[in-house]
């Protein structure tokens, strides 16, 4: 998987942030992962569909969602219900859009796909013959905020 | 009076936060719709002033809904509030005839200015 593909998402998910929650996140080390792998306890999985494919999962903890969805509504959250998902998935949508809009300037016409949360740590997921690509992001007081990013250039396209 | 809203976002945080900002600022919220379909079959029961209409969306997406709107009311104000800011998905919703494209997330001013303008004349 290219780079390339990674490094909008990093600026979509840096964008969208500091635009939402007005935090600005500290990012660590990109590192590669299996096309296996274990999820975090919240996920938000999103697909991309067009010039390049595939999908882009952004993990957290339940502490780290609930106070998310917090900022987003303005108010804590004491259950993660309907609203706080709904505000979380929102999160994934705006960050992913963001982040294809970026890839379209880079000659890349892609679109996105609702996004789906999904919670549970054991739960494994495949992204079928795609390895992935992972940038860390740190947000002060609210923790960590994975960006899984498993991408490829579209297989006809590719082969023509 | 107040001016008719009908929202359209899959989102249930998008709903309730869009609904607040134009409460808020003396717009009246006549429906939310969930996606494009419902969003075009409610227009045509509650005939609003104005559409606000996300485009990622299951069951129908908001181009495809507002294409419906638009040719079964010729005079239908939609406007566009997604997070898919590209170039091309701005071009086509404007070719199609929706009012404004608000790109997500957004400030409230963004939607209060946008619809004010739109609903002054």
């Amino acid at each position: 998987m290219k780079v390339e593909y990674v490094t909008p998402f990093v600026a979509g998910s840096i964008k969208v942030m500091q635009l939402l929650l007005q935090l600005t996140p500290s990012r660590g080390q990109l590192s590669a992962r299996p096309q296996v792998f274990t999820t975090q306890q919240v996920n938000i999985v999103c697909g991309i569909t067009g010039d390049i494919e595939g999908q882009v999962i952004y993990g957290m903890s339940v502490r780290t969602a609930d106070k998310i969805a917090g900022i987003m509504i303005g108010s804590p959250v004491q259950t993660f219900d309907a609203l706080a998902a709904s505000a979380i998935a929102e999160l994934g949508n705006m960050i992913s859009g963001n982040s294809v809009t970026m890839l379209a300037q880079q000659g890349f016409n892609c679109d996105i796909t609702p996004p789906t949360i999904v919670k549970g740590s054991n739960v494994k997921i495949t992204t079928l013959d795609i390895p992935a690509l992972v940038i860390p992001l740190q947000l002060q007081d609210v923790g960590d905020f994975e960006v899984n990013v498993s991408l490829q250039e579209r297989k006809a396209r590719a082969a023509a | 009076m107040a001016k008719r809203i009908l929202i359209t976002d899959d989102a249930l945080f998008m709903r309730v936060t869009l609904k607040n900002i134009l409460v808020q600022n003396g717009f009246e919220v006549v429906g939310e719709a969930q996606n494009g379909k419902e969003a075009v079959d409610l227009y045509d029961q509650l005939k609003p002033d104005l559409v606000t209409m996300d485009i990622t969306m299951p069951e129908m997406d908001g181009i495809a809904a507002l294409k419906a709107i638009r040719s079964n009311d010729p005079d239908a104000k939609v406007v566009m509030c997604t997070a898919m800011g590209q170039k091309n998905m701005v071009v086509e919703a404007i070719q199609n005839g929706a009012k404004d494209f608000i790109v997500k997330p957004f400030q409230p001013e963004r939607v209060v200015e946008a619809l004010g303008k739109l609903l002054a004349a």
